[in-house]
């Protein structure tokens, strides 16, 4: 195929793992509010299948462009979603078992597809020199896998203090001798008996129950990818300081980028020490989390398109 | 007890800490920052007067070399070691001290019992030679056939390390700042740039405790090439280069590219920009009164969409009246590398990527009048009277008073208009060559290996300080009959839902090593 053969299948393939994701997002949704699981099947699926078009779209650009595709912000966004998507049915599906955080998931995989396709789509090219070196790849690639895990982490999060208030409210009303809901069945009002918010012993999670996987369960497993993201974000800073070294002949200019993946940086070790501290853990720590969150996405999209720097001219 | 709780008093108060340095840093790449962009600082605080004046005061335009951000650093500095060396000093303990012995087994979190066919003495020895294998410290009780055992000091070892390169890079990066300096170097092709702090015109960034020590190193460009692809995208950029040492002794020829900078006299030589220098003469009354190639800027930002290589490029020539009855004369010149750019330009209006050399075009505007600023900065024409312009081409002269191009009949002329033949001429201009100049970013940062280190260090420790767990077991062995009881207990601090797991199949290997049935024949027996 030629190269612009390839781009127009890469944007081809784009588009149906776009499809397939919200096709995923509305099944995983549907199961929870449902509990048939056929729909949690259907998510699964049609969820490996965008993942596959993801990997060929993925793919077909670098073949198009002659590089790695991770050049511009429509390239990032794209590989982004591959992480995720291969990270959560890994991640939290295989290992876990748990099938009922799908929606969300798939919810901030389509924003960041949509906007990608909206905003930043650009026809592949070759980079700018000064891109063009393998400490670029490195750090690139580390940067796309932490957002991505960390992203997730966030997500789960965010599920975490939904579920959280939920509970708390449910433990509230047996206490009044309330009778429990009927709306909101999806919701699981049963607390764990000895539930410490941000505890590793908390009961681990059970296959077979449906609806939002216990609150304790939630806690842990953002904290497994926000650690196992943690790490990588760290490696990918310092890949980027060399990088930077090497092309610029600084290592670190306080370029708004840089500052905002040190700013991220910070938040996420923040939000490490705050669930290694008592009176921290649960939902404080959550909340740091939750602003790791923001300044992850400023970092990814507001620097990119409103901060200028020596990182834009990336475009 | 009174340790633990100063111990998470300090770890809040770094915390708070390094908070403090996140919200600066947001502070530091929304506002204008004048080491980056002096020009947008300068925008601010005509656009905001009340604000930009406070910001200024505070030190907002320079945040990262603020006084208060560097007190916050080192605060966070007196806070980290602080916590730190009692930390390590009951780790260094812990190391070399002995799991302590436990008399109650069955209170622990984690507690299993079995009967197994070997002797208390044998059972314990047993029992100490599996958990051995799997890497626990295992300490004997002196008195029983009973015995402690730990594993994941490692996570601990770790988080120092980690806390510990996290101090020596920020004593790193601050020594290696502060002692070193970054500048740019601008050379034309064929010139030399000497490494000393009067030629960076103002473009110097030295640090605190910079001794102004230059290296004194002459750096010549021999020749500067680039390319660019179809689309004006470039491509590569290089810069060959001589560098003689300042005393003479040693000379060196290297191709300094985008991401590969050379280093000489330690001190690095980067890639950074470009630009393109033309070489004019001006002749005023019969005398030569400049010959030489002008390095150009970019005065216009291209629009979105359009390449910056579409944008004209701008200099000036500044000449001093040489007594006071006369005027003073400025030459403005606006440069066109590629003249088929210019030419496109004037008939559709399309800005065309410049690349290359292609018949060389130079607009210039002549001034009169009283010359405010005789620096190489860019031209005050407030009090100055225009007084002709028109555009000059490679290898032509131009009478600049009366805007004619010189010694040439009216058919040949391409720009301009031909001057009438005979008539005198008394400034006159000639653009005998083209050429370009390369931008360098000079720095020496003693510290760099230092940073890198710390960085090393800080991703060695941070993996097992996030991802070891610390166990602790105990293990004795009663008398039983002929065989024995052995009761096996333990924790985890961390991990603890994985655990479960680990101590079950610990408590499996034990019994089938001193003799006792596993779970899986348990369960076929029934028990
Ligand atoms: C006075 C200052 C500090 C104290 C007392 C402190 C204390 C601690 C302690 C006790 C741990 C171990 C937690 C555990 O094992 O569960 C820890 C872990 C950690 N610290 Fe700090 N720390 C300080 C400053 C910092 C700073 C400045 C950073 C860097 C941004 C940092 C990043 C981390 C990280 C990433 C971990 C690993 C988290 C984990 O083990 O779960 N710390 N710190």
């Amino acid at each position: 195929m030629t190269p612009l053969e390839l781009n127009d299948t890469s944007n081809a393939l784009f588009n149906v793992a776009l499809f397939a994701y919200v096709g995923a997002m509305v099944a995983s949704f549907a199961f929870v509010a449902f509990r048939a699981r056929a729909l949690a099947w259907a998510s699964t699926v049609v969820g490996a299948a965008g993942l596959a078009a993801n990997l060929g779209a993925v793919i077909t650009r670098g073949l198009a462009a002659e590089r790695f595709p991770w050049g511009n912000m429509y390239e990032y966004s794209m590989a982004m979603t591959l992480v995720v998507v291969a990270a959560y049915l890994v991640g939290v599906e295989l290992t876990y078992r748990i099938r009922t955080v799908g929606g969300p998931v798939y919810a901030f995989v389509v924003f960041t597809l949509a906007i990608a396709s909206l905003f930043f789509y650009v026809p592949a090219g070759p980079l700018l020199p000064a891109l063009n070196s393998y400490w670029r790849q490195i750090h690139v690639t580390s940067m796309i896998t932490s957002s991505s895990l960390l992203g997730i982490g966030c997500v789960l999060t965010i599920l975490y203090l939904l579920r959280d208030r939920s509970e708390r409210r449910g433990v509230a009303r047996l206490q009044a001798h309330e009778p429990p809901p009927i709306m909101g069945a999806a919701v699981d009002t049963e607390l764990p008996p000895d539930y410490v918010p941000g505890d590793d012993d908390a009961p681990a999670p059970s296959p077979r129950r449906i609806g939002l996987p216990s609150a304790a369960t939630l806690d842990r497993l953002a904290y497994r990818f926000i650690s196992f993201g943690f790490p990588i974000w760290t490696f990918g800073v310092i890949g980027g300081a060399i990088w930077a070294q090497e092309a610029w002949g600084r290592y670190w200019g306080w370029d708004p980028k840089e500052t905002w993946s040190f700013i991220t940086w910070v938040v996420f070790a923040g939000y490490l020490h705050a669930r290694a501290t008592s009176g921290w853990k649960g939902r404080r720590a959550a909340t740091i989390a939750l602003v790791g969150f923001v300044s992850l996405l400023v970092t990814y999209y507001a620097v990119n398109l409103w901060i200028a720097g020596l990182h834009s001219y990336a475009t | 007890m009174a340790l633990v709780w100063r111990t998470l008093r300090s770890m809040r108060t770094a915390l708070v800490l390094l908070l403090l340095l996140a919200l600066a840093s947001v502070a530091g790449s929304l506002l204008p920052q004048a080491p980056n962009s002096p020009e947008r600082v300068v925008d601010y605080l005509a656009d905001h007067p009340v604000w930009g004046e406070l910001f200024l005061r505070a030190g907002f335009f320079d945040v990262f070399g603020s006084w208060w951000f560097t007190l916050v650093t080192v605060l966070l500095f007196v806070s980290l070691v602080s916590c730190l060396i009692p930390r390590s000093r009951a780790h260094w303990r812990a190391l070399r001290s002995r799991p302590m012995q436990a008399r109650e087994i069955d209170a622990f979190k984690r507690y299993a019992e079995r009967r197994v066919t070997a002797p208390p003495a044998d059972a314990a020895a047993i029992a100490r030679k599996v958990l051995r294998r799997r890497g626990f410290r295992v300490a004997a009780d002196p008195t029983l056939p009973a015995l402690a055992a730990e594993k994941g000091l490692v996570r601990e070892a770790g988080s120092l390390v980690f806390h510990w390169a996290f101090v020596l890079l920020l004593v790193a990066v601050v020594v290696g700042k502060g002692t070193g300096y970054t500048g740019q170097a601008r050379i034309v092709e064929g010139e030399t740039f000497t490494d000393a702090s009067f030629n960076y015109a103002g473009q110097l960034r030295a640090g605190r405790f910079f001794d102004g020590d230059h290296s004194g190193a002459q750096v010549t460009l021999i020749d500067y090439r680039d390319a660019f692809g179809d689309t004006g995208v470039p491509m590569d950029f290089q810069s060959e280069v001589r560098f003689t040492s300042d005393d003479g002794a040693t000379t060196r020829t290297e191709v300094i590219r985008v991401n590969h900078p050379a280093v000489f006299d330690g001190v690095r030589y980067f890639q950074f920009g470009f630009g393109w220098a033309p070489v004019v003469e001006v002749v005023r009354n019969g005398t030569t009164v400049r010959e030489d190639a002008i390095p150009f800027v970019q005065r216009q930002t291209a629009p979105e969409g359009v390449s910056q290589l579409a944008m004209p490029w701008n200099g000036s020539v500044k000449l001093p009246a040489t007594d006071d009855r006369e005027p003073s004369h400025a030459i403005e010149l606006t440069l066109w590398p590629d003249g088929r750019a210019l030419a496109g330009f004037v008939q559709t209006g399309d800005p065309i990527p410049m690349t290359t050399e292609f018949d060389p075009v130079l607009q210039y505007t002549l001034w009169e009048g009283t010359l405010t600023d005789l620096s190489l900065a860019g031209l005050d024409t407030s009090g100055m009277r225009r007084v002709a312009d028109g555009l000059i081409g490679a290898d032509q002269t131009v009478d600049l008073e009366r805007g004619c191009v010189v010694g040439i009949a009216p058919a040949e002329d391409r720009f301009g208009t031909a001057c009438d033949p005979g008539a005198p001429a008394g400034l006159t201009m000639r653009f005998p060559d083209l050429r370009q100049f390369t931008v360098l970013q000079v720095s020496r940062d003693a510290t760099v290996p230092y940073v890198l280190g710390a960085a090393i260090l800080i991703l060695v420790g941070l993996l097992p300080a996030l991802y070891v767990s610390r166990r602790k077991i105990w293990v004795r062995a009663d008398p039983d009959g002929a065989g024995s009881m052995l009761k096996v207990g333990g924790f985890a601090l961390q991990r603890k839902e994985r655990f479960e797991e680990e101590f079950a199949k610990l408590v499996d290997a034990l019994a089938t090593a001193t003799g006792g049935a596993s779970a899986h024949e348990r369960e076929m027996v029934g028990t």
